[in-house]
Parts: C-alpha cells; structure tokens; sequence
C-alpha cells in the first residue's frame, strides 16, 4: 500500500476529482492549505494598503491505495492537475505498513 | 413544594410508599419486563401516543425499580429506613422515552446509612442493569442536599422534578417538604442566573436557530429541552403565570408542541434501537409517510411535513425566549432594592411615535396605533437605523394587531420606498428577523413563503432556506464590528457599498428558486424578483441591478474554486462579467454573506482569503483599465435605442456624437435614463458653456457638470464646492472625444446650507458657472473655509502615500493618491495637478471614512507623464497633503 499526497492548484481540484471517481477511486482527505514551493508569492495594494500574498492557496489530497492502482492515479493526476504554470504542484509517495478500518477492524488492502 | 404542584404530565400510576405487595421473582421480571417494552413499542407503531407511551415506560421502569429494590433489601435482609430513591429529571416528570437513562438519586438519612447501604446499592443498580435499564444515578445524604453545589447547577435543576420512588417515604417527605424549598428559595438568584447561562449557551451551540436540516429534537433550538428551561425559569423564578402573559391558547399550542415532539421523539428512539434524537433526512421522509404526529394521518413528503415540525419548534422556542428576556434575578443589598424601585427603567420615547426603547429593546406604548401598517414599519425602520432591537413585547403588540382583523387596518399597502429604508439601513436584520417570525416579512414579500421552513436537501447547509437567506443578512450587518478577523477585510466594502438596500433584496430573493419547482434554482429566484419588482415598483435600473445579483451569486464563488484567480486573464474575464467596481463591491458582499451562512464552519480563512484577492485584484483591474476601453458609440446599438426612447428629442447621430470617446466606465455608472437627462444638457451647451444639474441623494447631493474641456476644469469645480463648505465624498471626471468633460460630484452639505435654504441652490449654481466661465474669482470663496477647515483635528490619522504606474495604461499615467480626507483637499490636489500642466484625462474620486482614495488617469501634452514631471508633482502634492 502506499500513501498520496498531492498539492494541486485548487481551480484543477474538480477536474482531478472527476477524474479520479472515473478511474475508480472513491475516498480521499482534501484539505484547505496554503504555502508555496517555487512560485513565490506577490503583493497587492487596494486603496492604499498592501496586501502580501506569501502563501499561495493550494488544495492537498491525501489517500491511501493499493500498490496496482497507484500508476494510474499517479497517472491521473498529472493529466489532469498540470497547466504547465509554475504552481501546478506537487505528488509524494510515501509506503504504508498498515491500514485498519475501525468499524469491523478490517486490516490490510480491505480496509481500504 | 409539592409534586403534583409541579407541571408536566400526569399518570395514573403512583409508586406504593410501603412495600406490601407480593414479589416477582426476578428471573421472570427480565423476560415480563422485555416483553412490556416490546408491546409498548408495538402499541406506539399502531398509533398510542407519545404522552400514553411515555407514561406506560415510565410505570414499567417504576415497576421494575420497586420490585428490584424489595429484593434485594430482602435479600441483604435491610428495612428501607435511611435509604429512599428519588426520580429526577424527565423520568421525575415521567417523561422516560424509550433507550433514556433512569436519573435517580439515592438519597440517605445521613452518613452511617450511606455506608450501610453501598453494598446493596451496588447489587441494585446492577440487576436494574441486567434488566435492560440504563441507570444514571447520584447519591446524597439529606446534609449534603442542603448545600448548593455551584459546579453541577444541572443536578440542582433536576433535583426540581424530583419524585418519590421507592423506599424511606419519611426521608423523602423531609427532603421535599423542608429540606430543598428553603435552600431553593435562597439560591434562587443563582439557579436562575445559571439555568440562563446554560441555556444560552445550549442556543448559541445550534447557531440560536431551530431552523436547522437535521434537527435534534432534543436539544436544539425549539426541541423539548426549550419547553422544560421555560418551565424550570417560571418555577424558580416562583412567578404567577398570569404574570408572563401565558394565555391559554398558548398553553395548549405549547402542549400540543411537546406532544409533536415527544412523538418524534420515540419514534427516533426505536428507530435508532439507542438515545440518538437527530431528526435525519431519512428519518424525516419516514415520519413524514406515516404523518407522525399529526391526527389527520395523511402522509405528506417530508419538506411538506418538516413544516409542521418547524411550527412547532418555533412555539416552543418563542416560549423559552419570552422566558429569557425575563431580567434574570441578581442578589441585590435591600438599598439597591429601594434604589431601584424608586427610579424604575430608564425609558426614551421616539419623538412621537407609540413606541420607545427600554432596557436596550424597542417597546410599544400604544398598541392600538400599530394598526397603522405605516407606525409598525416605522418601529422595524427605527430598529434597522439604530440597531436597537423589538422585544418580545413589541413583536406580541403587533402580532395582536394582526390576529384581530377586526381591527381596522391603515396604510396596508407598503411600497419599495419604506421598505428600501429598512433594507439600505446599517441593520437590517434587526427589523426583517422579527418581520418574518410576524408574517409582515410575507405580506410585503410573499415570493419569500415560498421558502418558509423548506428543508433542501444537500451535504454542506445546515439550515432551512429561509433561515439560511436571513442569516446572509445577519453576517452582512455583522461586519460593522467584525466578530472574527476574516470579517476585517469586509468591514470597508460594507460600509461604503451603495445601494445597500438592493444588495439586502437580492440576498432576500436569490435562493427563493429552490421553493419553485425548476431545475436551475436562479432562473426561480430571477422569476421571484420579476413579480416583486412589479408588485413594488422598482425601477428598471433598480431591478437591473438585483436581476445581476441573483443571476450571478455564484460566479465569484465558481471563480475562486474553479479558475486560477492569479492569472490576469481569469480576472479581466471576471471583470468584464460584473462591469463595474459598484457591482463587484455588492457581488462580494453578497458572496461573503452566502458562504458564511451555509454552516458556521463553511467561510474558512481560506475562502475568506481566496475571495478577498479576487475582489481586491478585480478591483485594481477597474481602476487601472479605465482607459483603455473607450466606447465607440455607433457600436452600441441597444443603447443607443434605449437613449433614444428616453430622450425622443435628439437624432442618434447627435446621441452617437455625444458619447463617442467616453471610456466604458462612463456607461457602467450611468442609466440610460441618465444619460438622456445628460444629452439634454449637451444640447444647451451651444447656448449656455457650463451645464449643471444638482439633485439631493437623501443624505448627500449630486451635481453633474458638463463642459467644453478648459485647463484646472476639475480643480476649480473642486475649488467652488470646497468654497461653499461642501465635502467631496466621491467623484467621477470623463472626456468624449469632441473634449466634452462630464464631472460628476456627490457631496455632503456639512453645513446644510443648501437643506435649510432652497434659495440657495440657484445662487450656487450661479456661483459655480460664474467661477468655472471666468466671470468670477475663487480666491475670495476659499478665503473664509480655509482657517476653519484645518483648525480641526482629524479622528484617524491617515498616512499620505503617492505612487505613480506608467504600465496600466497605454496612453496614461496613473496616479493613484491616499491621504487623510479634509475639506477643499480635491481642490488642493486639482490645482497642485494644473499648475504643472497635467490634463486629467479620467478621475475617480472615493472615500472610505476620514481616508480619501483618489486615482487620475493623467497626460502630459497627450502623453504619458515623463520622470521629471512625476517628481515635481510628488513634491507638489507633498507639500499640499502632508
């Protein structure tokens, strides 16, 4: 099993969604976040103040798979996540030694 | 105190105070007592009520407990002297719905029976246990329920219901005879006071709303817990009921509440098989198909149904409410007393009308005046102005006058302009919340009935659709003091938008389309506002603009999830959609009161932050693109139609002359109605150089200026108004391409001058053509204001920041200006722009509090502004702003 998690530009989130519930997968942790890699912030002035923004708002997915489904997803995000722009995002993999579902305590791939 | 001098429901049953009779064993009380519950349950399903179901759990578990506790004296071979057991709580009330815990006190005769009996006790409360009663129980000595213990004022409130179980009948009678009336009757200030704090706390837990999706019929807003606080407030506070008002017909409709509610009540208990009171959509759909609850049977849908729910909800809700507004009782020395008495409620009447405010809440002084629909809007106008709210005794006057049509109505018909009044004020709220609960919201608005209660049914609102419109407006009104930090960069956009009141009738209207059976819930809401708007007569531009509201309350949501709100294109799309800097001011608001008032959860500081940099960004698009569109007036053939109707003396060549070369704002800002009074003014000029129009906007004037284009034009406009102690709030300056300039000034009259003297206006005007054509110098106008003007000391200080931006415009150089406001400063900035020969090609003049925000679009010799005369214009601007 392993673990994605994917920063992505949160106008791409719903495209990635559909795409994703397309290739199968139905559960995934979607967080608000903010923060920046190499697409660095800007400032804004509105009526004499200034506004910096820093940290870029950004939407994280996060999901646990089974190793045979991780390519496609991998796959699937990237066509449907990137614009070419700086400030597409990021993926990381990460392996995962157990998954334990809590309602039957379900171990393994079928508690995914 | 007695228990049978206590409300709530009452039962034949009544527990033995010795115990005589013959014993069940308890290897068969298990089995009769599951098949009890089982026929209880069956009896419920076939149509027993919810007041007979609870009753017969209730003398089940009495029953059981009796039986249980014999037993096991017996068997611990004890008497029951120095031991009773005491019912608390809604199983005290007898009200025990089907998985609820027993609360039962253990109480004994002093320390040494207390120790005696732990080991019984032990055995007791296990084999209830086994029987399949969940107990809750506490145990005190008769000593210690003497004290008030101040951490655990629920045990205090329940102890209230208290009810004699089984066991020492002696012991109880000291405790419910001696014991706890004199040490309730002293801590009553603190009871009271704590059973509101922890009411208000309960309400404010569920968003103070019974309007909610998925209600808990327990605890929510309007759920049963509501009723029992009334009751506990009325009993510790010891008052008659005559004294609160309480009329029968409202006795019964709040029995006929809790009956409703008891009935869900059960039917989610057995439904759940646990103690779970949320009313789920799923559950609501099968309630609604056996009708539960209702006598006539009939199955409804379940929004049909909820309604019901809701009705009686808000019964019981209003009840508690009534109850609340109470002042709570606070421990006062007898000089405070006597201080008080004396002196009474402070009490300001308003200046002649049937009402006044008293301890911070509007009253009424003569009820039969609100038969006058004219007073009674005027009371919701004074609220929504000064954000002062009705009480429940001013909202039950009106409701009086609207039950008796006996009465005879004045005024019945009220028009868009009070209700506008309402709607643009800093409040609105305030008057629409009590408005709706009084069916006045529906009388002026009767499209609003078509959401009233409706429960839609979707993932992230929490509330019914009615209550979810009101709360837009709650969070908008909110934003005069920002409750959170998200709000703080709103709170400018709120108090400076114009036209208020279409913003508030756009958020009344936008999701009424969910009460119409189409498939786009906006084309309903669109549908909604057409026969409003006609009904009231709102005006086409004043429809226009509510019509883009409604239509496009989700664009910016759309576009801060959906689109990279950091690509230029993204913005100059989105502006092209909302036209003009006014629009998107509202279109935000409106986005920001939306968001909020899905859940409270909803508007996190990340939608908050996205929604801000697309307004701010889309913002600094209007004001840095000003020029770069120009109209080209042949182009626009709507328009030129529409101007034509209006304005039936002119050709369309003349119309197409006249606004060939103004920059697209021009139209943004002006009607075509506008602009047919303006092209009227262009056709004088030939005869009169220097056309004006000045109207008054309510609160400030308005004066429109055209002209063949001179140098200093805008400066010395500025300069008269500033003469005639006039204060710039905002302002506009544009030039066709034949050189015509339209300036157009809105401005406080701080001296009313031109309110108290009409005769003024002309001479005025006069001075103004007079100055601007030459015929008259300014000097001697400026002379007398200068002094007085700076003598006062701003409120804010305001940093002065000039910047220049040479890559907005092709042709222009812009200069944008922030500095503190004070009078005749325009006229400073316009004459430091003419000595050094800058020609104001566009102006934009706002100002938000005691700050000025100036933009100018500015050429040199029809050029850009060169780097030297940037500096010198800095210094110069320097030197006159600070």
């Amino acid at each position: 099993m392993m673990k994605l998690e994917a920063i992505i530009q949160p106008s791409r989130f719903e495209s990635v969604k559909d795409a994703l519930r397309e290739a199968g997968i139905e559960g995934m942790t979607v967080t608000e976040v903010r923060g920046h890699g190499r697409q660095k912030g800007h400032t804004e002035v509105y009526r004499g103040r200034e506004y910096t923004v820093d940290l870029l708002p950004k939407i994280k997915l996060e999901m646990v798979l089974p190793d045979k489904l991780v390519n496609t997803v991998v796959d699937t995000i990237l066509k449907t996540a990137k614009t070419g722009k700086i400030g597409d995002g990021k993926i990381f993999l990460s392996r995962v030694d157990e998954a334990i579902r809590i309602r039957n305590e379900e171990r393994g791939e079928n508690a995914l | 105190m007695t228990t049978a001098a206590r409300p709530g429901l009452h039962s034949a049953f009544q527990p033995a105070r010795t115990m005589q009779g013959s014993l069940t064993p308890l290897s068969v009380l298990g089995p009769q007592a599951a098949d009890e519950r089982q026929r209880i349950q069956q009896q419920f399903e076939s149509g027993v009520s919810a007041r007979e179901t609870v009753l017969a759990l209730c003398a089940l578990a009495d029953n059981a407990i009796q039986q249980v506790f014999a037993e096991v004296l017996r068997s611990h071979n004890m008497p029951s002297a120095g031991l009773c057991l005491v019912a608390l709580g809604g199983y005290g009330r007898r009200l025990l719905f089907p998985y609820s815990d027993l609360d039962i006190l253990f109480l004994f005769g002093n320390e040494k029976a207390e120790q005696a009996f732990r080991p019984l006790i032990s055995d007791f409360s296990r084999t209830l246990w086994d029987l399949g009663f969940r107990v809750s129980s506490a145990g005190r000595t008769l000593e210690e329920c003497k004290r008030i213990e101040e951490d655990n004022v629920e045990f205090h409130l329940a102890l209230l219901d208290r009810r004699f179980l089984a066991g020492d009948g002696e012991l109880f009678d000291r405790l419910d005879d001696k014991v706890l009336p004199g040490s309730e009757r002293q801590a009553r200030p603190f009871l009271l006071a704590q059973l509101h704090k922890l009411t208000r706390d309960r309400l404010a837990r569920y968003g103070n709303t019974i309007f909610h999706l998925e209600p808990n019929v327990k605890e929510a807003p309007g759920g049963l817990r509501d009723y029992q606080a009334a009751i506990w407030l009325r009993q510790i506070a010891g008052e008659k009921k005559e004294l609160l008002n309480i009329s029968a017909a409202e006795e019964e409709l709040a029995s006929g509440a809790v009956d409703f509610l008891s009935a869900i009540r059960c039917f989610l208990h057995y439904s759940n098989a646990r103690n779970d009171n949320t009313l789920t959509y799923e559950l609501q759909t099968a309630a609604a198909e056996r009708s539960l609850g209702v006598a006539d049977g009939v199955p409804r849908n379940a929004a049909e149904w909820m309604r019901l729910y809701f009705r009686h909800a808000r019964m019981l809700n209003r009840l508690l409410l009534r109850y609340l507004e109470q002042k709570a009782i606070v421990p006062q020395t007898l000089r405070q007393r006597l201080f008080s008495v004396a002196r009474g409620p402070k009490f300001e009447p308003s200046n002649g009308k049937p009402f006044g405010v008293r301890d911070g809440l509007f009253e009424v002084l003569n009820q039969t005046a609100l038969s006058d629909r004219a007073l009674i809007f005027s009371l919701f106008t004074e609220a929504a102005r000064t954000g002062v709210p009705l009480s429940r005794q001013a909202e039950r006057c009106i409701a009086y006058i609207m039950q008796h049509p006996e009465l005879p109505v004045r005024n019945a018909e009220i028009t868009w302009p009070v209700l506008r009044e309402i709607l643009g004020a800093d409040y609105p709220g305030l008057a629409l919340r009590p408005m709706q609960r009084l069916g006045l919201l529906t009388e002026i608005l009767p499209e609003f009935s078509r959401i009233d209660s409706l429960v839609v049914r979707d993932f992230y609102h929490r509330y019914t659709v009615d209550e979810h419109s009101l709360r837009t407006i709650e969070h908008l009104q909110e934003l005069a003091a920002p409750p959170d930090e998200q709000g703080t960069h709103f709170e400018p956009l709120w108090k400076t938008v114009e036209r208020r009141d279409l913003l508030i009738f756009a958020l009344l209207l936008h999701d009424i389309g969910k009460g119409i059976p189409v498939e786009n819930h906006v084309a309903g809401s669109l549908e909604a506002l057409a026969s409003a708007a006609r009904r009231l007569r709102l005006s086409a531009e004043e429809t226009t603009e509510v019509h883009f509201l409604i239509e496009h309350h989700l664009d910016m949501s759309a576009t801060v999830q959906r689109r990279d709100i950091f690509d230029p294109s993204t913005i100059s799309s989105f502006a092209a959609s909302v036209v003009n800097q006014e629009r998107l001011q509202r279109l935000c608001l409106l986005t920001y009161a939306d968001i909020h008032a899905v859940n409270p959860e909803a508007l996190t500081p990340w939608k908050a932050d996205m929604l801000w940099q697309l307004f701010v960004a889309t913002s600094n698009h209007f004001s840095r693109t000003l020029d770069r569109d120009r109209l080209h007036a042949h182009d626009e053939v709507s328009l030129l139609e529409q101007v034509r109707v209006q304005f039936t003396g002119s050709s369309t060549e003349q119309i197409e002359r006249f606004l060939e070369g103004f920059p697209r704002r021009y139209l943004a800002v002006h009607s075509a109605s506008e602009i047919a009074a303006q092209m009227v003014m262009y056709q004088k000029l030939p005869a009169e150089p220097v056309q004006t129009e000045l109207h008054s906007t309510g609160h400030a004037f308005s004066l429109t200026l055209l002209a063949a284009d001179r140098p200093a034009l805008f400066a010395t406009i500025a300069g008269v108004l500033a003469g005639w102690g006039m204060n710039i709030i905002k302002a506009d300056a544009f030039a066709n391409a034949a050189g015509i300039v339209l300036d157009t000034f809105h401005f406080a009259d701080l001296h009313r001058t031109l309110e108290l003297n009409p005769t003024e206006i002309d001479r005025f005007r006069r001075s103004l053509a007079d100055v601007v054509n030459g015929k008259a110098p300014l000097e001697p106008l400026l002379q007398g204001r200068d002094t007085a003007s700076r003598a006062r000391p701003p409120k804010v200080t305001v940093e002065t920041q000039i910047s220049f931006d040479d890559s907005s415009s092709a042709h222009s150089t812009l200069l944008e200006i922030v500095a503190q406001d004070r009078p005749g400063l325009l006229y400073d900035v316009g004459s430091a722009l003419a000595a050094l020969g800058c020609n104001i090609e566009v102006a934009l003049i706002d100002t938000e509090g005691q700050k000025v925000i100036d933009v100018f679009y500015l050429t040199d010799q029809g050029k850009k502004l060169g780097v030297e005369k940037q500096t010198l214009l800095r210094r110069a601007l320097h030197e006159k702003l600070g």
